[in-house]
């Protein structure tokens, strides 16, 4: 199984992240991840989307039939070596009275995690990585009482020096 | 009474609206956008544009179906005829559910049609309102666009933009959800229609890549056995001249798919035959012959290749198609060309050599005489007392010299229609292939008529599909188009009995029918209807059907257990093709 990031450009509109998934669920394929998001540019969104395939080629069939979207402006197809990428993960950590204490330092210095809130009996834990490292941190919490574990889908950015400047030039597109 | 009294109040009070209605606005989208002939059915949720209509049926002619399926497949015969985007209206709920089916086969056969359909008034929406249905997320894996109006505003940019979609690029059908309040609300500014020819998010490319165009050529001015595939797109894109110069000047051999049928006339010197699960023997087997295919606006469908895994493994293949998604879809391309088929050709032309490909053409020949020794011989020349499908269509494709508009059903009439009909006009077929909808046939015809009024337009209908439809012999009385339709009637839903036969051990699962008298019910919706079981008679009879300038049916009884061969099963590879 190799690990696909797709970035999908769109205008704004109502209803299509419907059509945009429905490709995915008509052809059986899982989403791993998924982040919508506004852009730099007034009225366009972006998706990336995480998904899992043996096939290279039946990823490239689905971002052909993603780009037939009517208001799909652009899709672009990544391998993780091709593109910067990142999720947030919050830990929700019991800290009872008598506990066994959190170590600040360590969390903040060799995890590169912090702690975003304190509670009374409770801490909340903000740590960004790919999914590898979050992965790991959550193997490092687990000392702890997990009251409630989440994260985000991923986002990326393809290495390279392109910007959304290049496909969608300012001519054609207001700035946010 | 409460309620009445307050809006006569209001309307004393309020000024006199200034814009249009956005119903009257929709009313003057379609009559800029040139359209003559809409087909609907009326109910709650649509009544404000109805109302609109009712003051513009001096330019808008509205054919009343019978059932809002009818009016989506009225469309798309309208739409195969015209090139031009079929107008179906509807209500919200079930009228707009009616409408899915003829929606999803347009999406599949590349059929334009503009469906604009009532919703429920926008406070309503997501309350569970009476007829109201979530027809935007429904009809979303079936349509090429869809969009819901909430505001009169809107409706001028938007009509323009669905005409446009559902017209350009790989045509497809388009649903507009028209909220009440849209409708009937008064447009804030003067109504401006400006036609959209552009979207920034959607630019099909129409004019080929030259680099594309030239490596294409390369292998075709190379091959020594080339064969082309013309699909629906050469009709689409009204390539047909294209065609017969670009297979004329290379001397190449066409087959074409079932949608393709009618791009080249069936006495064109390249012409072989059909490709797929009921085409040619020749057409399919020579497949595994060709050393470069050149496949022009078809998408490799599965009822064509059989099993992929061991279709045109040996040669190359030149892909043209509009629609990007199409190319390395089920078989990769050596050389693919994006772009519109005429394009395409017309680009090739002066590239290509002038070749002569006599021999291979040839050996298709003989492969027609084996044909014709095992499969057509029964069909056409039998001494059997009873009629088989294939003598009556070969009769009638004499008779009409094969210039007639075919709208078929699904089912074996459908393949023998294909088989023995000489098409000699381009554009001659209007069929259900993808989707292979029973009960298309009737209600396309009446589009197709409306379409191309000057054609003799003939439906050709099994006694199955017949009755998915029926009612719309009430719309074809009431319009006076006169439709000619035959029933091809052996009393079974006969393809799958054939399957049933042929691979579940003649097991007839549910598959004959109690029919009724078709001649009675013809003539109880005022249609004129005669049927034939004699052979003797069935000349005369079609003679009569064909002197008629009203609608008419002619039932022909037929053999009923008759099979349709060749058959390559289901599945398998087109080499292993059945002719018995």
């Amino acid at each position: 199984m190799t690990t696909y990031t797709l970035s999908i450009f769109t205008t704004n509109t109502i209803g299509l992240l419907n059509r945009i998934t429905i490709i995915f669920t008509r052809r059986r394929l899982n989403i791993e991840s998924l982040t919508v998001c506004e852009t730099e540019r007034k009225g366009v969104s972006r998706f990336t989307i995480v998904i899992r395939h043996e096939s290279r080629d039946a990823v490239e069939k689905l971002v052909r039939q993603i780009r037939k979207v009517v208001d799909v402006l652009a899709v672009f197809g990544y391998l993780d070596h091709e593109i910067v990428f990142n999720e947030i993960a919050l830990f929700k950590l019991a800290t009872p009275l008598g506990g066994s204490p959190l170590d600040i330092k360590e969390i903040n210095l060799d995890w590169n995690a912090k702690v975003v809130h304190w509670g009374l009996d409770y801490v909340v834990i903000e740590k960004n990585g790919t999914e590898t490292e979050i992965a790991e941190f959550y193997q490092y919490m687990k000392n702890w009482e997990i009251l409630e574990y989440l994260k985000s889908g991923r986002v990326a950015v393809g290495k390279t020096e392109k910007g959304l400047v290049e496909y969608l030039p300012e001519a054609d597109w207001e700035t946010v | 009474m409460a309620n009445t009294q307050t809006m006569t109040a209001e309307a004393t009070t309020i000024e006199p609206p200034k814009f249009l209605s956005g119903a009257q606005a929709i009313m003057q989208c379609l009559v800029e956008n040139n359209v003559k002939t809409i087909f609907g059915y009326p109910g709650g949720a649509i009544m404000p544009t109805y109302d609109a209509l009712y003051d513009y049926q001096d330019r808008i002619k509205h054919i009343l179906v019978r059932h809002e399926q009818g009016a989506g497949h009225a469309a798309q015969g309208y739409a195969r005829m015209t090139g031009r985007a079929g107008v179906a209206m509807v209500t919200s709920g079930p009228g707009a559910t009616n409408l899915m089916t003829p929606i999803a086969d347009a999406l599949l056969d590349s059929t334009p049609m503009v469906c604009l359909v009532g919703q429920v008034k926008a406070n309503l929406l997501g309350t569970d309102a009476f007829q109201e249905c979530d027809i935007i997320g429904m009809s979303m894996p079936v349509t090429k666009w869809n969009y819901q109006i909430t505001d009169a505003d809107e409706i001028p940019e938007i009509m323009a933009k669905a005409f446009y979609i559902a017209e350009s690029g790989r045509p497809g059908p388009v649903l507009l959800d028209i909220t009440r309040t849209a409708q009937a609300d008064f447009m804030t500014k003067p109504f401006v229609y400006k036609p959209c020819d552009e979207i920034v998010s959607y630019r099909p490319r129409y004019i080929p890549k030259q680099s594309q165009v030239e490596e294409a050529a390369k292998l075709i001015n190379s091959a020594q056995k080339p064969y082309i595939f013309a699909g629906h797109g050469v009709l689409i894109a009204n390539a047909q001249d294209e065609l017969d110069a670009f297979a004329r000047k290379a001397d190449i051999p066409v087959a074409t798919t079932l949608l393709g049928m009618s791009a080249l006339p069936h006495n064109h010197p390249n012409y072989i035959g059909w490709l797929g699960m009921h085409g040619n023997y020749g057409a399919n087997v020579l497949t595994d012959e060709a050393d470069l295919i050149i496949a022009i606006g078809m998408r490799f469908d599965d009822r064509v290749t059989g099993d992929l895994a061991k279709f045109i493994t040996q040669a190359k293949v030149v892909h043209i198609d509009i629609d990007p998604a199409e190319i390395n879809k089920n078989i990769v391309a050596t050389a693919p060309i994006v772009g519109d088929a005429k394009e395409a050709l017309k680009a090739l032309l002066p590239l290509i050599k002038e070749r002569k490909h006599t021999e291979w053409i040839a050996e298709f020949k003989k492969y027609d005489e084996i044909e014709f020794e095992k499969v057509s011989k029964r069909d056409l020349f039998h001494d059997g007392d009873q009629i088989k499908m294939g003598e009556a269509v070969a009769m009638l494709s004499k008779k009409t010299k094969g210039e007639a508009v075919t709208v078929t059903d699904v089912g074996q009439h459908q393949m023998i229609v294909n088989r023995y009909y000489e098409y000699m006009k381009p554009n001659s077929l209007v069929t259900s292939g993808g989707a292979g909808t029973m009960g298309f046939a009737l209600p396309a015809a009446f589009g197709a008529k409306v379409g191309a009024p000057d054609r003799e337009v003939i439906a050709l209908i099994g006694d199955g599909g017949f009755q998915m439809t029926i009612q719309e012999l009430g719309t074809i009385a009431q319009s006076g188009l006169p439709v000619k339709i035959i029933i091809l009637n052996n009393n079974f839903l006969g393809m799958v009995r054939q399957w049933q036969q042929l691979f579940f051990e003649k097991r007839y699962s549910f598959v004959e029918l109690q029919n009724p008298d078709f001649i009675t019910i013809a003539k109880g919706f005022g249609i004129d209807a005669h049927k034939v079981s004699d052979r003797a008679e069935l000349s005369g009879e079609l003679d009569k059907m064909l002197a008629a300038n009203t609608p008419y049916l002619l039932e022909i009884v037929c053999e009923k257990e008759e099979n349709v061969f060749p058959m390559v099963p289901a599945g398998a590879s087109v080499a292993s093709i059945r002719l018995e």
